[in-house]
């Protein structure tokens, strides 16, 4: 099973045989480095964080993510920081490290490496300064001591005295070497990292395996133990899947491409103005760096966010099993609970919509027990398009509230040339709750999914119209 | 002035216990836990298990040499299950292995036949039928029965609160190692290092001397590793026992969150009266406390419920009842306010109700009922140095309360998707362990012949600073600086007997140890001092960074030369000292007496806004005035401060802990489980210190872990009163944690569920506040 996996551990070059599907954090630790914490092996507490940086485009991007998440096949060719990387002279503390102990942000000190490691990620990632993205920066760590208070206070120290962040990487590296936020062995890694990508064996698995691997976010909180010793073909390290292209009037999105590169796209930021806001409520920043959009549908979830937005954009997959190639509409993809029509040596490939047109409106909701870092309760997503103020086009998904993620398209076909207007939507609101059928379970009873599904649905309408739509009149 | 240990957690070198180095050969073990949570054990099949390469024994109740039994306070608790299990995640079998994965994957391969009994998780379903761990506990002063006739107002109704997940980052784990003449020695996460040496020691069946427990510190108890931990520490001394071998115990998250007990969750009737002035004349209270599986600490728990049951309040006529109702879950613990939390939502909840009956504003009610200087609780302590309506005109007119309440109002008006509310929350929480006995404390300083100086006590670092305010003793005693001062880790060697971390009272108990241990050795220095300058009196002399003065002219003699001049004349440099918290009595018969050592106060006032398209809310703030009396360090005392408002802020709103009807816990992940986050933390935290000196707290400082966590229970009427300018017809129901699905029912509640239709108050007295 072991393959040899060669990457930067701070500065030290690794190159052993491993277990390819072997997570980091363990790794890590049984070699020492028990600066990275475990606190839930789930992606939930970011006490496992560290920095992982890789050449894309010929620069090296500089990401966080959850050690305990991702699989050694998944580091190959990477640098990998660790806390201990950040101090290589004793008693000789970063920026970050200073403003979290002027803050006092530390208590217990168990998710404190996690923090540090993740605002450190921040600065080297060459994001805007500015107060939500800090914080984002540090979404995916809980601390459990402090209320948080003390940390936001110092990672806003740290925003301001480095809020002039050179945009150009090299010059971006040199700063915070020079600042202290950086040990000087970051200058070096451009050099080597190309170098060791090609020393490993580079082999990434079986033509039909059991489980493609994507980011590794779903199958390693379900079954680490199982993909230990199970056929895996690790998706990531094939290159050209995360890629995000325009072609003839179409917009295809490579199933490895992950909400982070997503949301990067200059392409979807174009035609989704708003995504930020909506990705933000996707899982946390380390998450957001790891998980793509071919494990969310894949995944089958029934509550997939990126799977509930894309829905509304009725789109098509395209699968790929070695030579064929195929193509299925997303909403016709999915065949009852985690079942998919995709046939076991099958991957996805692409995800692919035709570019709106016209006057169209587009909105993503999602509730869930914790606004941020959550899994929804109910999600839901539209795009419609007007002519005259009647909807010519619409479709609507809807996450959480069905076996499968559920493109409602009774309510959908409902509105199709209809005005908006209060009374329309209540009926077409009637019309969705005849389309589901939710359980109650941790995140709901269902006659709360029931209701905030009908909440949602005049949600995206008060939000897209809130000229033609008072709250009021719909309760 | 930093928590000492913080330039090791910056730089990740702290370490924890699976941090620590451990010696060649260790073995692994993992917990076998019941599936079900009722029923008989007929047969465990272990073979298949065994058969696991790597595996080397597994052990069950037949291979504990002591006694099978681990409870404190009743003893009801196995720590093997043999016969019967009484809660899913009771623990059944231990799989020793070379690793940590072959034992988890051999864990899943043993077989237990049941025969499954009935399970309950309902408190008031236990009280029904007679599952009481402990007879029912009552608290009553002046006569209620009687008091009922003078009340112009009476309300009645039912309070529920949920449990709540300690989620202390450091999971539950110790590692144990054999030592020569069988002796054992546990390295263990635990508040509570000599519960675990007693603990060790009883199952083993070895004496108290033979056990020793080190904690190096934890990563988070917040009561959850009161009592809690000791069972992980004595499997682990039980396997290193039987297998002659170092063995390491951690839980993983999951088993944690199954294995280990919660908040415990209580439901409560209420009843409250008044008269026509606002004055609450009576106030009965009926606690159906879950205490889980067995009792643990769930009777200390409730009593404290039944202290606070008044929260702030003077009310002349009470009565409160506590019944510790047995169920099929967990066994639930303490956390942080251990009971206090619980008891004061439900009067909360009552001033609430009937503020709605009376149609004035709920602060009113609280303002009025505040208790005063030399009034009685109804426990029967007299109320010294009482700080409530200080601390509340303190926050009303530091923040305003006029102006928010308009602010809210303006925008109420004119938003119609989201809407804002606000309530005030006073706070009142007694100082000491209620069992009087636990009230003491012994330390040890050791000055060595270079002038550094260590100290040992029973107080265990968890983050709350505990060792930053002991140095701060320890140098403002000898007047020298911090950077000689160490602590040591906490050691059953050197502190015997001691009392858990817990009950916010491990600074004041250990504070005042080190504190007379460092006077006796100050004393006998400043004799040598007064040898040394030839000044007969040595009360004239005092060290003043670190040099010796004569009345106020400063003498060439350093702390250094200070110290090696009394090693060389054989004074010693070391002292042990106890301390014994003083004037505390309690009857328990009549439950009347001096149960606190004193009293911490506070007020906030806490602000939402809730989104009533979504149900979803946002805390924009928490301001509060808090009595933290001469704070020996405020950046820590402001971060606990914090913490616990947050963790409150949790258990009110989205902490929820869901059981299904078979005793199975849906919220077991942290995917299920959701603790605030750096987004749910409220934009605007203000809390501002009330610096009354405390006359009988060490240095004037005051105890703070455990009192602003009740600040949080503010949150739910800040919401329902959101809710109620949205939709009038939602009737406020007092059932947390308020989460978002509650919120978007209550938001578009149709008719009221009780056929009650209080009016929305609009008027000059917006209940809004
Ligand atoms: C802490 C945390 C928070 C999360 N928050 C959210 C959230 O807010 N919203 C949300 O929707 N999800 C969330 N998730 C779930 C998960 O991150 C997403 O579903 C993610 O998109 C999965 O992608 P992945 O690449 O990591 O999947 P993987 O774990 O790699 O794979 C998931 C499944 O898809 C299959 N698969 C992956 N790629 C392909 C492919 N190209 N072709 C065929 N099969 C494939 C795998 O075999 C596997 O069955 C969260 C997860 C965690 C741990
Ligand atoms: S251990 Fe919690 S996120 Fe990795
Ligand atoms: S400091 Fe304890 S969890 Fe953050």
């Amino acid at each position: 099973m072991n393959t040899r996996i060669s990457f930067l551990l701070n500065d030290n070059l690794i190159s052993e045989e491993l277990n390819p599907a072997a997570v980091l954090l363990d790794y890590l630790r049984s070699a020492g480095l028990t600066g990275t914490k475990e606190g839930c092996r789930e992606g939930d507490c970011g006490a496992c964080t560290v920095i992982s940086g890789q050449i894309r485009n010929n620069t090296i991007v500089y990401r966080t993510v959850n050690s305990c998440l991702i699989p050694l096949m998944n580091v190959n060719g990477h640098h990998i920081v660790t806390i201990e990387g950040l101090n290589q002279k004793k008693n000789n503390l970063t920026p970050v490290q200073h403003y979290f102990i002027n803050e006092g942000a530390s208590q217990c000190g168990f998710c404190t490496p996690g923090f540090i490691v993740s605002a450190t990620g921040f600065l080297l990632s060459g994001k805007d300064n500015s107060y939500d993205n800090i914080i984002d920066a540090i979404d995916g760590n809980i601390c459990r001591c402090t209320g948080h208070n003390s940390i936001i206070r110092a990672v806003n120290d740290l925003a301001a005295e480095f809020s002039e962040l050179p945009e150009d990487f090299h010059e971006r590296i040199e700063y915070l070497i020079r600042r202290n936020v950086l040990p000087e062995f970051f200058r070096n890694i451009e050099e080597k990292l190309p170098h060791i990508k090609t020393m490993s064996g580079q082999k990434n698995g079986n033509e039909t395996p059991k489980y493609f691997v994507g980011g590794g976010t779903d199958l390693f909180v379900q079954k680490p133990a199982e993909m230990l010793s199970s056929e895996l073909t690790f998706l990531r390290s094939s290159d050209n899947l995360n890629e995000i292209f325009e072609r003839d009037g179409f917009c295809f999105v490579g199933s490895g491409a992950t909400v982070t590169d997503i949301l990067n796209s200059p392409l979807i930021k174009d035609y989704f103005p708003g995504i930020n806001e909506f990705s933000e409520l996707f899982g946390s920043t380390p998450i957001r760096n790891s998980a793509t959009l071919g494990g969310n549908i894949n995944n089958a979830s029934p509550i997939g966010d990126m799977t509930a937005f894309f829905l509304a954009l009725d789109p098509e997959v395209i699968l790929s099993g070695g030579t064929e190639e195929r193509s299925v509409r997303l909403k016709n993809f999915f065949i009852s609970y985690k079942k998919t029509v995709r046939k076991q040596n099958e991957f996805l490939k692409y995800l692919k919509f035709r570019i709106p047109g016209g006057e169209y409106f587009f909105n993503f909701e999602k509730v869930s027990k914790r606004t941020y870092l959550d899994i929804a309760s109910v999600n839901s997503a539209v795009l419609l398009k007007l002519d005259n103020n009647f909807i010519s086009d619409i479709h609507i998904s809807a996450g959480g509230v069905f076996e499968i993620p559920k493109y409602l398209s009774a309510a959908s076909e409902f509105l199709l040339g209809k005005n908006i207007d209060p009374e329309i939507l209540r009926q077409a609101v009637e019309i969705a709750d005849t389309e589901i059928s939710p359980i109650s379970d941790a995140r709901g009873s269902e006659r709360y999914k029931r209701l905030l599904l009908s909440r949602l649905i005049y949600a995206h309408f008060i939000k897209l119209f809130p000229n033609l739509i008072d709250i009021k009149e719909t309760v | 002035m930093k928590n000492y240990d913080i330039i090791q957690h910056v730089t990740g070198r702290s370490l924890f216990i699976d941090d620590i180095n451990v010696p060649n050969g260790i073995l692994y073990a993992k917990v076998f836990y019941s599936q079900i949570a009722h029923g008989k054990i007929l047969s465990v099949d272990l073979s298949e298990a065994l058969s696991v390469r790597g595996v080397l024994r597994i052990i069950t109740s037949v291979d504990i040499p002591g006694v099978n039994q681990i409870g404190g306070i009743v003893q009801d608790e196995k720590l093997l299950a043999d016969d019967e299990v009484h809660f899913i995640g009771m623990p059944v079998a231990l799989v020793i292995a070379e690793s940590k994965f072959i034992a988890e994957t051999a864990a899943q391969k043993i077989k237990v036949e049941y025969e499954k009994l009935p399970v309950i998780t309902d408190p008031r379903e236990a009280f029904s039928k007679g599952y009481l761990s402990i007879p029912p506990r009552i608290f009553s002063s002046g006569n209620v029965d009687t008091a009922w006739k003078e009340c112009d107002f009476i309300e009645e109704g039912r309070c529920d609160s949920g449990g709540q997940e300690h989620l202390y980052l450091e999971t539950q784990g110790a590692f144990s190692f054999p030592l020569e003449g069988g002796s054992i020695k546990v390295i263990s996460s635990t508040q509570g290092p000599s519960a675990v040496q007693k603990t060790v020691a009883d199952v083993l069946g070895i004496s108290r001397n033979k056990v020793e427990v080190e904690v190096l510190r934890l990563g988070g108890g917040f009561g959850g590793k009161e009592d809690q931990a000791s069972a992980w520490a004595a499997l682990s001394a039980l396997a290193a026992s039987v297998m002659n071998k170092p063995v390491k115990l951690i839980l993983s998250r999951h088993d944690d969150m199954i294995m280990t007990g919660k908040r415990n969750p209580y439901s409560s009737d209420f009843k409250i009266g008044l008269n026509k002035d606002g004055r609450i004349l009576a106030y009965e209270v009926s606690f159906y406390q879950n205490s889980g599986a067995s009792a643990d600490l769930s009777p200390a728990i409730l009593d404290r419920s039944l202290f606070h049951c008044t929260n702030s309040y003077f009310i002349p006529n009470v009565k409160a009842t506590g019944y510790c109702c047995r169920t099929n879950v967990a066994p639930n613990t303490a956390f942080r306010g251990f009971g206090g939390p619980q008891g004061k939502f439900v009067i909360e909840s009552a001033v609430y109700k009937a503020a709605l009956k009376m149609n004035i504003p709920a602060y009113e009610i609280q303002r009025k009922n505040l208790i005063k200087e030399g009034q009685y609780f109804h426990y029967g302590q007299k109320a010294v140095n009482v700080m409530a309506e200080k601390t509340w005109n303190e926050a009303e007119s530091q923040f305003n309360f006029e102006s928010i309440r308009m602010n809210q109002k303006k925008f109420n008006a004119g938003n119609k998707l989201f809407k804002k509310g606000s309530a005030v929350m006073p706070i009142c929480f007694g100082i000491a362990f209620t069992n009087t006995r636990m009230n003491q404390a012994n330390a040890l300083v050791n000055i060595y012949i270079d002038g550094s100086i260590s100290f040992s006590t029973a107080a265990v670092e968890m983050g709350q600073g505990v060792n930053a305010k002991i140095r701060e003793v320890i140098s403002r005693v000898f007047s020298v600086s911090q950077d000689r001062i160490k602590n040591e880790p906490t050691n059953t060697t050197r502190s015997a007997n001691t009392s858990p971390t817990a009950a916010s009272s491990g600074a004041d108990l250990n504070c005042n140890a080190v504190y007379i241990a460092c006077s006796k050795i100050l004393e006998r220095l400043l004799l040598s001092a007064a040898e040394d300058l030839g000044e007969n009196n040595s009360d004239n002399l005092k060290i003043k960074d670190e040099s010796v003065y004569i009345n106020d002219d400063k003498t060439t003699l350093d702390w250094n030369n200070l110290i090696e001049n009394a090693y060389t004349k054989r004074i010693s440099l070391c002292d042990y000292a106890h301390y014994a918290t003083p004037e505390l009595h309690f009857d328990k018969d009549t439950n009347k007496g001096t149960p606190f050592r004193y009293h911490v106060y506070g007020t906030a006032v806490t602000e939402v806004t809730v989104d009533c398209m979504r149900g979803i809310f946002k805390i924009d703030s928490v301001k509060a005035v808090h009595d933290f009396g001469t704070s020996l360090n405020p950046v820590i005392d402001l971060g606990q401060a914090e913490g616990a408002l947050l963790q409150g802020l949790g258990w009110m709103t989205i902490e929820e802990i869901i059981h299904d009807k078979n005793g199975k816990l849906l919220s077991d992940l942290l995917s299920t489980y959701k603790v605030p986050d750096v987004h749910f933390a409220p934009g605007n935290v203000d809390i501002r210190f009330l610096k009354e000196p405390n006359p009988v707290g060490i240095f004037n400082s005051k105890a703070i872990g455990e009192p602003p966590l009740m600040y949080g229970i503010g949150v739910y009427f800040a919401i329902m009163n959101a809710v109620r300018e949205f939709n009038s017809h939602a009737v406020p129901e007092f059932s947390a944690p308020f989460t978002p699905e509650k919120v978007l029912l209550k938001l578009y509640e149709k008719s009221d569920a009780d056929g009650v239709r209080y009016e929305s108050q609009t008027g000059e007295k917006s209940n809004i506040l």
